[in-house]
């Protein structure tokens, strides 16, 4: 008669592939002109961004590269004067492009791997959001055949469809303490997949001027069966059913592009794009766990994510015609409402400049390097679902690579 | 040598790049106008650190005064030493620890019987037997909580050796000891900051004992005292914060063991049993009467519930306990609806002082009474974690019901902080509640 009854926990997962997971790595010499390149044909690449251009590129490619990500967050507990850091994890964003066409024939297929959402967070077990999150691994990859076509010689378009691999491994504190004072330990862990598909048209508006228009859809990205691992004192094991799985579906936001090239003369290129990420789709988040318990009842919190706009601009110089100067830089808008920013991808609005240089030997080699230096605004917030109230602010290093052999 | 220079530039960069964190400006750590660097703090249990039903090293440890003393040090505050009981003696008086759960989800707790500080036992006439315990030999020190003290007890000199949490701060061995409560606190104590919850007891002692162990302590007596107390404690300036009596029904003691939930029990083996009776004191007099058990009459956490039912032998023949007007359940399990009213009343009474008393002072407050009945009624979310006023899944008292866990006296901590940077325009940063653990569960 004693008894008592432990409440439902908030063990509410946080998972999202907040804009600060938009990782917009997609090409090295994209980056280096500020992520720009749904307005030209440099590379391989535009097989992301902007599949219409494909048919444009004057060679053939096959092409990888990597940025290794680093995330640098700091917290700040309302009230305290402490301030937490995640952990020194490197993500890292791959690319491989591959774009074969008969010589100056009409239409070129091509095939994408890229990364575009992920993220890669470690903010340790004794911080004071650890009941929201510890740490979290979150990767999606996608696959894209294309094909593309030149319709006349200004235009051209192509589409590819998208196949998302998509993984993630999170953990979190459960606020029930051992018999020695240690926290309980969620771990969510799985993979899933979604489909989706992208689109563009390409224009040579004149000599110096190239326009694109791209939409890369929305993909929903389930993940079924993932292990849901619950590590509580041995009294509550039952409270917490083991072995357990989890569903959960996760949109991964349409973009619509529109972006421009510029050639003033021979040696520049400049390039603007505008893109609207619709990250509306993101209204909530919801975890059905297979074996429910009082204890462990499924999930679903609100996101109402709102749609969100990148504004990028870049050049490029080339030199003696086998260097290339690039720089860049643009400023993107957050997703995520006041209320609802998660210490997975503490977002916020933010503002990013890049550099880029490439090589090209023996004409058929392209050596690019890239660094971008990436800051999100500081943020004061009061999570509307944990109450976890505090300041992040956040900086993002990416120094990336690739190479590029074309014929 | 060339591709190992050009690997020790990657590298370079890479650590270049580790080393680039942001950085938040947090508020500037400010005293204000006052001065933390000699902080005594004045209580009962609650201050000492009591927990799961006992004081133990671990509960020292994580007291209230000693969270806010960590805290104060980012503004000048000074070494905060407790008498905390020695390693091998770590657990104190002993404790209760949570073993397990019976089939029906009751809780099941253990006593800890090891590693024990105490020292003795006294038997002092007209008073009984006195435990005691090591004394602390460490010098100095700066929480002054002792478990049990009600404000009624301050100025009474042989309280050294009929307290044996007391006594072991003290110099002298039991029965030798002479100092009151308010004298140890105030005499010859060099001190620049204070905080004072102290009262309590003097309601509680009632209440925890169904109405029927002890008395409340007199409304006039206690504003004499509170008043002497703190004059004494503020004689040389000295700014302080005290804190409010939470009203005795806002924790799990009187709330966890309902007589619904005995109903039901007894229900679930006889269907017919309508009522369980009480021993209740009739309103506006000083009688008990017996008379059905409502949900506004609280039973203690510690009542044995097997009891009820058990024949008991009446000169109305033999009848089982509890469930007939001849068989009430003992006075010192309830704390009747009558009972109640006059402990809140009293407490009312006793808020008063403290709230008036302090205001002449112009000292800080933290409002423990409002605090607790607000986490009663709307619960806490802090964190991510959801705390509430339930026994053991609230997370916020401790096994005794009574008494906080260390996430309890972490919360408390910062209000009692709030309110102090509130009055004095200080800055004291706040402390992680997340840092601090809950009930352990086995």
């Amino acid at each position: 008669m004693r008894k008592i009854l432990l409440m439902a926990l908030a063990l509410a997962p946080v998972l999202s592939y907040a804009q600060g997971f938009q990782v917009n790595l997609e090409g090295e010499k994209q980056i280096g002109m500020g992520h720009t390149g749904v307005g030209q044909a440099q590379d391989g690449a535009s097989i992301f961004f902007n599949p219409g251009a494909v048919a444009m590129l004057q060679q053939n490619y096959v092409q990888a590269g990597i940025s290794p990500l680093f995330y640098k967050s700091d917290f700040n507990l309302s009230g305290t004067a402490t301030q937490n850091y995640n952990a020194n994890k490197i993500a890292t964003p791959f690319t491989g492009y591959a774009v074969w066409g008969p010589k100056s024939g009409t239409w070129k297929l091509g095939f994408g791997v890229y990364t575009p959402f992920g993220g890669l967070t470690d903010w340790g077990t004794s911080w004071p959001g650890k009941y929201s999150l510890e740490s979290l691994d979150l990767k999606a990859i996608y696959f894209q055949p294309t094909l593309s076509i030149r319709l006349t010689k200004f235009l051209s378009i192509g589409g590819g469809f998208v196949y998302n691999h998509g993984s993630v491994d999170l953990t979190e504190a459960i606020p029930l303490s051992n018999s020695s004072g240690q926290d309980g330990q969620a771990e969510l862990k799985g993979s899933g997949k979604g489909y989706g598909w992208n689109a563009g048209i390409y224009i040579k508006a004149g000599k110096e001027l190239t326009i694109g228009l791209v939409h890369r859809s929305k993909v929903n990205t389930t993940i079924s069966n993932g292990d849901a691992i619950f590590t509580v004192p041995a009294s509550l094991q039952s409270s917490f059913p083991q072995p357990n799985t989890f569903n959960a579906t996760i949109p991964l936001p349409a973009t619509d592009a529109i972006g421009f090239g510029y050639n003033p003369c021979k040696n520049w290129t400049v390039a603007l794009d505008v893109n609207l990420v619709n990250w509306s789709v993101y209204k909530d988040l919801a975890f059905d766990y297979k074996t429910n318990s009082p204890q462990l009842q499924d999930t679903d919190q609100p996101r109402n994510y709102k749609n969100a706009v990148a504004i990028r601009g870049g050049a490029q110089y080339k030199y003696k015609d086998n260097w290339a100067f690039r720089f860049g830089g643009g400023y993107a808008s957050t997703a995520v409402n006041d209320g609802y920013v998660t210490p997975e991808a503490p977002d916020a609005n933010r503002v990013y400049g890049t550099l880029g240089a490439g090589y090209t030997m023996s004409k058929h080699l392209d050596i690019d390097v890239s660094f971008e230096y990436e800051h999100l605004m500081q943020r004061t917030q009061t999570n509307t679902y944990s109450n976890l109230s505090g300041t992040f602010k956040t900086n993002v290093y990416i120094p990336g690579i690739s190479l590029a052999y074309h014929w | 040598m060339k591709n190992l220079r050009k690997y020790i530039y990657v590298v370079a960069g890479l650590l270049l790049l580790s080393a680039c964190k942001p950085e938040i400006s947090t508020v500037k750590p400010s005293k204000g106008n006052a001065d933390f660097s000699n902080y005594i703090a004045v209580g009962n249990s609650l201050t000492a650190g009591y927990a799961d039903g006992g004081l133990y090293l671990a509960g020292q440890e994580n007291s209230y005064p000693s969270i806010i003393a960590k805290q104060m040090l980012a503004v000048g505050g000074g070494e905060f030493k407790q008498p905390l009981f020695s390693a091998d003696q770590a657990n104190g008086s002993g404790y209760l620890k949570l073993t397990g759960f019976t089939a029906t989800g009751s809780p099941i707790t253990t006593p800890v019987t090891t590693n024990l500080a105490v020292r003795g036992q006294i038997s002092v006439p007209g008073f009984g037997n006195v435990t005691l315990y090591s004394k602390y030999t460490g010098g100095e020190f700066n929480n002054l909580g002792v478990p049990g003290i009600k404000l009624q007890q301050i100025m009474y000199a042989p309280y050294g050796n009929l307290n044996g949490y007391f006594e072991r701060m003290l110099g002298q061995p039991a029965p030798n000891n002479t100092e009151t409560y308010l004298d140890f606190v105030t005499t010859g104590r060099k001190y620049t900051f204070f905080s004072n919850w102290l009262g309590n007891n003097d309601a509680l002692g009632y209440a925890t004992s169904g109405g029927a162990g002890d008395v409340l302590t007199d409304k006039a007596v206690f504003e004499q005292l509170y008043t002497v107390m703190i004059n004494a404690m503020t004689a040389n300036g000295q700014k302080g914060v005290v804190g409010t009596i939470p009203d005795v029904t806002a924790v799990p003691y009187f709330n966890t063991v309902t007589v619904g939930a005995i109903l039901a029990g007894v229900q679930k083996a006889n269907p017919t049993v309508q009522s369980i009776y009480i021993n209740a004191l009739v309103s506006g007099t000083t009688t008990y009467a017996p008379r059905a058990a409502t949900a506004k009459d609280l039973i203690v956490l510690t009542f044995p519930t097997s009891q009820i039912g058990t024949l008991v032998s009446t000169p109305y023949g033999t009848l089982p306990y509890g469930l007939t007007p001849y068989t009430p359940i003992d006075n010192q399990y309830v704390l009747d609806d009558a009972e109640v009213a006059m402990t809140e009343d009293y407490v009312a009474a006793y808020n008063n002082t403290i709230k008036t008393v302090a205001a002449q002072k112009g000292l800080a407050v933290f409002d423990a009474f409002t605090f607790l009945n607000n986490v009663k009624a709307q619960g806490l979310l802090i964190n991510g974690v959801a705390l509430n006023s339930n026994y053991i899944s609230g997370g916020i008292f401790s096994l005794d019901g009574i008494h906080l866990t260390p996430r309890g006296y972490a919360i408390v901590a910062n209000e009692f902080i709030k309110a102090i940077n509130a009055k004095y325009g200080s800055s004291i940063p706040l402390a992680d509640i997340s840092a601090y653990g809950g009930v352990k569960f086995p």
